[in-house]
C-alpha cells in the first residue's frame, strides 16, 4: 500500500509540472491578456465603460475569445460582481464592454480588472486563461468639502415596480444626517466612513413630477435631495380594431391604457407606430388612441396591422389580420324622403355613400308612433333604397328611422338617419256616439244632444263642425240642418210634439263621418212615472247596474246619468251596450263619495226610438249625514212632550237617510221603556230610541214627571253612521195644576190692578172728602156745639193772621206735596237727614238784642259739624251701648257727653229710625239758666231764644218725662 | 398804515409769483396730468392683488413638487437661486433709499422674476397648472408697466438691461431636478417677498405724494409770506 501511495503522489508531482511547463511555454509564445484597460464612467446610466484591446493574436486575424471580468467596490478585494463577456477579436481590435451599477458611481470607488482566453474549438491549446489586468481605479466624485452632502443619482428614471439605490456621500458624522423618502425617514446602509446607500425596491408610481429622496444634517442648514422619477408599466393597447367607411380610409382604434409620460420632459408619454406587414408600410400615430391609415388605389384585400406601443423601458404590441370588406362600417344614410301614396300608404327612399358596386348594404327600417316600434323592415340594397308603409292611420305623425350594414359580411351598424312624417287626413271613419235628454214642457219637447268627441283612430283628421239634420216624421218634406262647429260637444232643440228623427254627423277638412241617429217620439219615451226608482250600492270600482232582458225589438240598451259639476250643471254621461246585455260595470273616475248618482236604462228599439225601462240611484260610497235634524217642540204637558222635525230634507245628505236616533239624557241612569240605554267613554248615561222610517218625523216622549226638566237630542243616520253630534235641548214639563192656579189667580190679579188704578185717580178727591190736610173748623161739630152753648161772638181764628213764634221741623222720609222746607234727599243707612236752619228775622243781630227777634241756634248740629267734619257719617263702636248715661263732672263735660251720645247713637241708627222727634226747648228768661232743664210747658216770650235742640233717640225719647227730669236734676 | 411805492412793487411782485406757480398746485390745476397719486395707489392695489393670487399659485404648485416643497417649515439651502434678486434689505438701508432708487430696485427685480417665471411656466407639465402660471405672469407683466408708468410720471428713467445680464432659463442636463425644485421653491418664496416690499414701497410713495393742500403753504412760506 506504501508503495502505491508514493507512486500515486510522484505520478501527480509529474504531472502539475508538466502543465506548469507548458503553460509557461503557451504564455510565452502567445500573449492573450488584455491590454490598454481604460474604464469610464457615464453617470447618467451609471455606467461603467471598459476598453481594451489584444493586440497579439498567434497566427490569426481572427480569435473567438471569452473575457472575464471583475469589479469590485471601495477595495480590490471587495469584488461585488464577476462576469464573462465573449466575442470575436480582431487582431489589435478595441473592444468596449460595459456595466452598469445599482450603486451610483459617484458613492463608492469601483475596481476593474479582466481577462481572458480564447474561446474557439479549433485552437483548443489557447483555452487557457490570460493573467489578470491590473486593477483599474475609478473615482467620479474626486473631492469633497467638509460640509458637503450630496445625494445620487440625479434625474433617475425607473419603472414601476423596479429597485433603485440611493446614496449620499458626505464629509460629516453619519449619524447626524437624516434621510426622507417623500415624507418618510428612511435609514441606509454606511458603505464607508464617507457613502451611505439605501436600496429601495418595488418602487411605487407616486406623481408625474417624481418623488423627492431629501435628507438634511440635523441642527445646521445643510440639505441636499434627489428627485428619481418612476414611470408606469407599459400596457399593451386594448381592443384594438380597424374599419372602413368609404374605402379610402382605414380608421384603427384601440384603448391605450395608462398614460407612461412623466413630467420635466423625463419620459414622453408612449408612442404608437402602426405596421402593416403586407405592405411593408410604418405610420407613426398623433393621437393615443387612434390612427388613420390611408388606402391605396391599388386594392389590398388583406391587412395584417401591427400597432406598437413604446416608452423608455419597453414595447408592446397588438396585431390583427382582416379582410377589408369585412371591416365595412357605413356611413349613415342620407337624402331621407317621404312620397304620399293616399291617405295612408307612404313610401319612404333613401340613399347611402357610395361604397363600390361590389358591396350590397342590407338596411333596418323602423316605424315608430307614439314612441313605440309599429313596424320593422329590412331592406337589402345598394345606393337607393325604397320602402313603402302601409296600415297606417289617417293625419298622425310617425318617425322612421334607417340604418345599414354589410349584407354580406356583417361588421357594423351605421349610425341612424331619423326623419318624421304626418298622413295626410281622411274622412272620419265612425258616427259620433251621440245621446240625449228629452224635457216635456209646454206642449213641446226640448231635446238636448250630447256627443263624444271621436277618438283620434276615428277622427282621421280634426274636426271642424258637426252637423245636425232634425227630420219631422209627420211632415218628411220639412227638415233642419244645424252646423255646430267644434270642439262643442251637445246642443238644444225646442220640438214640437211630433215625431222627429235626428242625424249627426262630424266633419273634417276631407269629409263627413257616417251618421248616428236618433228618433224623437210624440210622447218622448221617459215614462217616468211608470218607472219605480230602485236604490243600489256602489262599489270602489263602480256601479254594477243590472236590467230585466227586454223581450223583442230592442237592438241596445243605454244606460246614462249625471255627473255633478262644481256648479251643479249636469254633464250628461251614457254607455251603450249590445241587445244581450242584461248588466254592466259602470266605472268613472269621477265618482265621488257622499255624491247620489242617478241611472236611466233605455232600451232601443229597432226604430231607434229610446224607453226608459228602470231607474237606479246609489252612492258610490255614502257618508254619515251631514246635518241632525232641527227639532221643534209641541203638545208639551206635565207628562208627554212631542218632537217633529217636518223640514228636514233627507235628499240632499251623502247617503240614504235610513231612519234617526232620539238621545234622551237619562235621569237616575234609568231610560223608558222602549229606549236603549247607552253609556259612553266618559261614562255618561243616555238612552237612545231608534226610528227605523225615515219618513216619520214626530215622535212622542211620554210617561215624564211633571215639573221636570228633560234634555234630548236627534240625529238621522245612513249606512255610514250618524250625523254630527249636537247641542241637547233642554224642555221642561209643567206642573199638573198649574193651569187651575193660573185661571183663578189672573182675574183677581186684574180685579186688584184695576182698584189701584181707581183708586189713583180719585185719590184727591177721596183725600179731600176724608183726610184733608186741614180739617174746616167751620165743617167742625165741635164748632157747633161751642157755638150753640156756651159763647155765640166765638169766631174762629184764620191762621192768615197768626204770628208764628216756632216752627218745629220735622224729617219725614216720605215727603207729601205740601212739605216745601224739607231736602228731599234719600236716607241711607249711614246717612242723617241734613239739618235745616230757618231763620225768620234777618240775621246779624245779637241775640241779647231786646228787639223783637226770633234766633234760632243749633248747637247739636254745628257743632257736631264742626268735629265731625260731615253730617252725621260717624261710625260707632256696636259694642257701646248707644243709651247709657253716666255721671258727668261738668256740664261741659254733659254736653260733650251727649254730644258723643248723640252722635254714637245717630251712628248706629237705622235709616228708618232718623225720624227724629225734635223736642223744641224754650228759653227761659234768665240768660244764665240755660243748662237748667226745663219742666213747665213752653211760654210764648217777646224776645225769646231758641238754645240748643237736642235730638233724642228714641229710646230716651220714651221716656216718661218725670223720670227724664228727675234724673237730670240727680246729675246736676 | 400807509403803503409806500417800494411795498406796492414788492406785493406785486410777489402776486406775480404765485400766479406763476398757481399751474404747479395739484389741487388746482384740474385740467391738466393728475400726477402720479392715482397711478402709485393702482401699483399698490396691484401688488395686494398679486399677493393674494401668488399665495394660491403657490400652494398649487408646492403641492405639484412634492414633499417636502410643500411642507410649511421647509426651508432649503439657496443654492442655485443664488441670481434670484433678494427682496430682504436692511431695515435703515431701506429708510434711505429715495424714490428713484426705490422704484429702480422694484421694476429690476420684477424683469428678473418674470424672465425666470416663466421659465417655470415652460416646463410645468399639468395644463391647469400652465394656465394659472400664464395667468400669473401676466398679472405681474402688468406690475411692472404700472411700476415704469410711476417711473415716467414722477420723471424716473426706465433701468436698461446691461448686455449679458439677461437672465436665462435653461437647465442643464447635469442639473439635478432636486436641484431645480429648489430654485422654484426660492422664486416663489422670493416673489413672495417682493411683493410684500413692493406694498411697504407704494405705500410709502403714496403718503408722501398725498398732501397736495400743504404745497400752496409751503410755496408761499419759501417766498417769505
Amino acid at each position: 500500500m506504501a508503495f502505491f501511495a508514493v507512486f500515486q503522489k510522484t505520478l501527480l508531482l509529474a504531472f502539475l509540472s508538466w502543465r506548469t511547463f507548458q503553460s509557461e511555454v503557451l504564455a510565452e509564445y502567445v500573449s492573450l491578456t488584455p491590454e490598454s484597460l481604460k474604464v469610464s464612467t457615464n453617470s447618467t446610466c451609471q455606467c461603467l465603460q471598459l476598453q481594451w484591446s489584444i493586440h497579439e493574436l498567434p497566427h490569426h486575424q481572427e480569435l473567438k475569445m471569452l473575457f472575464q471580468m471583475e469589479i469590485s467596490r471601495v477595495k480590490p478585494s471587495n469584488v461585488i460582481w464577476v462576469g464573462n463577456y465573449s466575442t470575436t477579436v480582431k487582431r489589435d481590435q478595441v473592444l468596449h464592454w460595459s456595466w452598469e451599477s445599482e450603486l451610483p458611481l459617484e458613492c463608492a470607488t469601483h475596481f476593474v480588472r479582466i481577462q481572458s482566453r480564447a474561446d474557439d474549438a479549433k485552437f483548443p491549446e489557447l483555452s487557457i486563461w490570460s493573467n489578470w489586468s491590473s486593477w483599474e481605479e475609478v473615482h467620479v466624485q474626486h473631492s469633497l468639502g467638509p460640509n458637503t452632502l450630496l445625494v445620487f443619482p440625479k434625474n433617475k428614471l425607473v419603472e414601476e415596480g423596479s429597485s433603485i439605490t440611493i446614496c449620499y456621500i458626505s464629509g460629516i458624522n453619519h449619524n447626524n444626517i437624516t434621510c426622507y423618502l417623500h415624507d418618510k425617514l428612511i435609514y441606509g446602509v454606511q458603505l464607508d466612513s464617507k457613502a451611505s446607500a439605501f436600496k429601495l425596491n418595488n418602487v411605487p408610481f407616486i406623481r408625474k413630477s417624481g418623488t423627492n429622496f431629501f435628507c438634511e444634517v440635523n441642527q445646521t442648514d445643510i440639505k441636499s435631495g434627489a428627485t428619481f422619477f418612476v414611470s408606469k408599466v407599459l400596457e399593451e393597447p386594448k381592443n384594438f380594431s380597424c374599419e372602413t367607411q368609404d374605402f379610402k380610409t382605414l380608421k384603427c382604434t384601440w384603448y391605450p391604457g395608462v398614460d407612461t409620460g412623466l413630467d420635466w420632459n423625463i419620459q414622453p408619454s408612449q408612442s404608437y407606430t402602426l405596421f402593416e406587414s403586407f405592405s411593408g408600410k410604418k405610420q407613426n400615430c398623433k393621437h393615443k388612441n387612434s390612427c388613420n391609415w390611408k388606402i391605396t388605389q391599388d386594392v389590398q384585400e388583406t391587412y395584417n396591422f401591427t400597432l406598437t406601443a413604446a416608452n423608455y423601458f419597453r414595447k408592446r404590441s397588438a396585431n390583427i389580420i382582416f379582410n377589408l370588406t369585412h371591416r365595412v362600417h357605413p356611413m349613415a344614410p342620407h337624402s331621407v324622403r317621404f312620397q304620399r301614396l293616399g291617405a295612408t300608404p307612404v313610401l319612404m327612399s333613401w340613399k347611402v355613400h357610395a361604397l363600390g358596386n361590389y358591396l350590397t348594404l342590407q338596411c333596418q327600417v323602423e316605424l315608430q308612433g307614439d314612441g313605440e316600434v309599429i313596424q320593422q323592415h329590412s331592406v337589402d340594397m345598394k345606393v337607393n333604397g325604397k320602402l313603402l308603409f302601409g296600415e297606417l292611420v289617417p293625419d298622425t305623425e310617425y318617425m322612421a328611422r334607417v340604418r345599414c350594414a354589410n349584407a354580406k359580411h356583417f361588421w357594423k351598424w351605421s349610425e341612424w338617419t331619423v326623419e318624421n312624417f304626418t298622413t295626410p287626413e281622411a274622412a272620419p271613419s265612425e258616427a259620433p256616439d251621440v245621446w240625449r235628454t228629452v224635457k216635456s214642457e209646454n206642449r213641446s219637447h226640448i231635446v238636448t244632444l250630447f256627443w263624444k268627441p271621436l277618438s283620434k283612430l276615428h277622427a282621421n283628421g280634426k274636426i271642424l263642425f258637426y252637423n245636425v239634420v232634425v227630420e219631422n216624421l209627420d211632415k218628411p218634406s220639412t227638415s233642419e240642418l244645424h252646423a255646430i262647429p267644434a270642439p262643442a260637444r251637445g246642443m238644444k232643440l225646442t220640438l214640437d210634439q211630433c215625431s222627429y228623427r235626428i242625424h249627426i254627423t262630424a266633419n273634417n277638412s276631407v269629409g263627413t263621418s257616417p251618421a248616428s241617429v236618433i228618433i224623437v217620439p210624440e210622447d218622448s219615451g221617459n215614462r217616468t212615472e211608470e218607472v219605480e226608482e230602485e236604490r243600489i250600492i256602489g262599489k270602489e270600482d263602480g256601479f254594477f247596474i243590472s236590467w230585466k232582458p227586454q223581450s223583442g225589438d230592442v237592438i241596445s240598451y243605454v244606460v246614462d246619468w249625471c255627473e255633478p259639476h262644481q256648479d251643479l250643471f249636469c254633464n250628461l254621461q251614457w254607455k251603450k251596450l249590445g241587445p244581450n246585455t242584461t248588466f254592466s260595470l259602470i266605472s268613472s273616475d269621477t265618482f265621488r263619495p257622499g255624491v247620489r248618482y242617478n241611472f236611466r236604462i233605455y232600451g232601443i228599439s229597432t226604430k231607434k226610438t229610446a224607453y226608459l225601462l228602470e231607474y237606479k240611484t246609489g252612492y258610490s260610497q255614502e257618508l254619515a249625514p251631514l246635518d241632525s235634524p232641527q227639532v221643534a217642540i209641541a203638545n208639551l204637558t206635565s207628562r208627554s212632550f212631542a218632537m217633529t222635525w217636518k223640514d228636514y230634507s233627507t235628499e240632499s245628505q251623502p247617503g240614504f237617510i235610513q231612519g234617526y236616533r232620539v238621545y234622551l239624557k237619562a235621569r237616575a241612569r234609568q231610560c223608558h221603556p222602549g229606549f236603549e240605554k247607552v253609556v259612553l267613554s266618559d261614562d255618561s248615561v243616555y238612552c237612545k230610541y231608534t226610528i227605523d222610517d225615515p219618513r216619520k218625523k214626530t215622535f212622542v216622549v211620554e210617561n215624564l214627571q211633571p215639573e221636570s226638566s228633560y234634555e234630548f237630542f236627534v240625529t238621522s243616520y245612513t249606512g255610514a253612521g250618524e250625523g254630527p253630534n249636537g247641542t241637547f235641548t233642554e224642555v221642561t214639563t209643567p206642573d199638573e195644576h198649574s193651569h187651575m192656579m193660573i185661571l183663578i189667580i189672573l182675574p183677581m190679579i186684574l180685579g186688584v190692578l184695576l182698584t189701584m188704578l181707581s183708586c189713583y185717580w180719585k185719590s184727591d178727591w177721596v183725600k179731600e172728602k176724608c183726610y184733608p190736610d186741614i180739617p174746616d173748623p167751620y165743617k167742625s161739630s165741635i164748632l157747633s156745639l161751642i157755638k150753640s152753648k156756651e159763647n155765640p161772638h166765638l169766631t174762629i181764628m184764620s191762621v192768615k193772621d197768626c204770628i208764628p213764634d216756632a216752627i218745629e221741623v220735622i224729617n219725614k222720609p216720605e215727603g207729601t206735596k205740601t212739605q216745601l222746607l224739607e231736602t228731599r234727599k234719600p236716607v241711607t243707612e249711614n246717612e242723617v237727614t241734613k239739618p235745616v236752619y230757618l231763620y225768620l228775622l234777618p240775621e246779624g243781630k245779637d241775640s241779647s238784642d231786646p228787639g223783637p227777634c226770633i234766633c234760632f241756634e243749633n248747637f247739636t248740629y254745628n257743632q257736631s259739624a264742626t268735629d265731625s267734619g260731615s253730617c252725621g257719617h260717624v261710625s260707632v263702636p256696636l259694642e257701646e251701648p248707644p243709651c247709657q248715661l253716666g255721671l258727668l263732672p261738668s256740664p261741659n263735660n254733659l254736653l260733650k257727653t251727649l254730644e258723643k251720645n248723640y252722635m254714637n247713637s245717630l251712628g248706629e241708627m237705622p235709616a228708618e229710625e232718623t225720624s227724629l222727634s225734635y223736642v223744641s226747648q224754650l228759653a227761659s228768661p234768665i240768660p244764665g239758666d240755660k243748662d237748667s232743664l226745663p219742666t213747665n210747658p213752653p211760654v210764648p216770650a217777646h224776645c225769646s231764644e231758641y238754645k240748643m235742640q237736642m235730638a233724642v233717640p228714641p229710646c230716651l225719647a220714651s221716656l216718661p218725662l218725670n223720670e227724664n227730669s228727675s234724673h237730670s236734676s240727680m246729675t246736676l | 398804515m400807509d403803503l409806500r411805492a417800494g411795498d406796492s412793487w414788492g406785493m406785486l411782485a410777489c402776486l406775480c409769483t404765485v400766479l406763476w406757480h398757481l399751474p404747479a398746485v395739484p389741487a388746482l390745476n384740474r385740467t391738466g396730468d393728475p400726477g402720479p397719486g392715482p397711478s402709485i395707489q393702482k401699483t399698490y392695489d396691484l401688488t395686494r392683488y398679486l399677493e393674494h393670487q401668488l399665495r394660491s399659485l403657490a400652494g398649487t404648485y408646492l403641492n405639484y413638487l412634492g414633499p417636502p416643497f410643500n411642507e410649511p417649515d421647509f426651508n432649503p439651502p439657496r443654492l442655485g437661486a443664488e441670481t434670484l434678486p433678494r427682496a430682504t434689505v436692511n431695515l435703515e438701508v431701506w429708510r434711505s433709499l429715495n424714490d428713484k432708487l426705490r422704484l429702480t430696485q422694484n421694476y429690476e427685480a420684477y424683469s428678473h422674476l418674470l424672465c425666470y417665471l416663466r421659465g417655470l411656466n415652460r416646463q410645468a407639465a399639468t395644463a391647469e397648472l400652465r394656465r394659472s402660471l400664464a395667468h400669473f405672469c401676466t398679472s405681474l407683466q402688468g406690475l411692472l408697466g404700472s411700476i415704469a408708468g410711476v417711473m415716467a410720471a414722477l420723471g424716473y428713467p426706465l433701468p436698461q438691461p446691461l448686455p449679458g445680464t439677461e437672465p436665462t432659463w435653461a437647465p442643464g442636463p447635469a442639473h439635478s431636478d432636486f436641484l431645480q425644485k429648489m430654485d422654484d421653491f426660492w422664486l416663489l418664496k422670493e416673489l413672495q417677498t417682493w411683493l410684500w416690499r413692493s406694498a411697504k414701497d407704494f405705500n410709502r410713495l403714496k403718503k408722501k405724494m398725498q398732501p397736495p393742500a400743504a404745497a400752496v403753504t409751503l410755496h408761499l412760506e419759501a417766498h417769505g409770506f
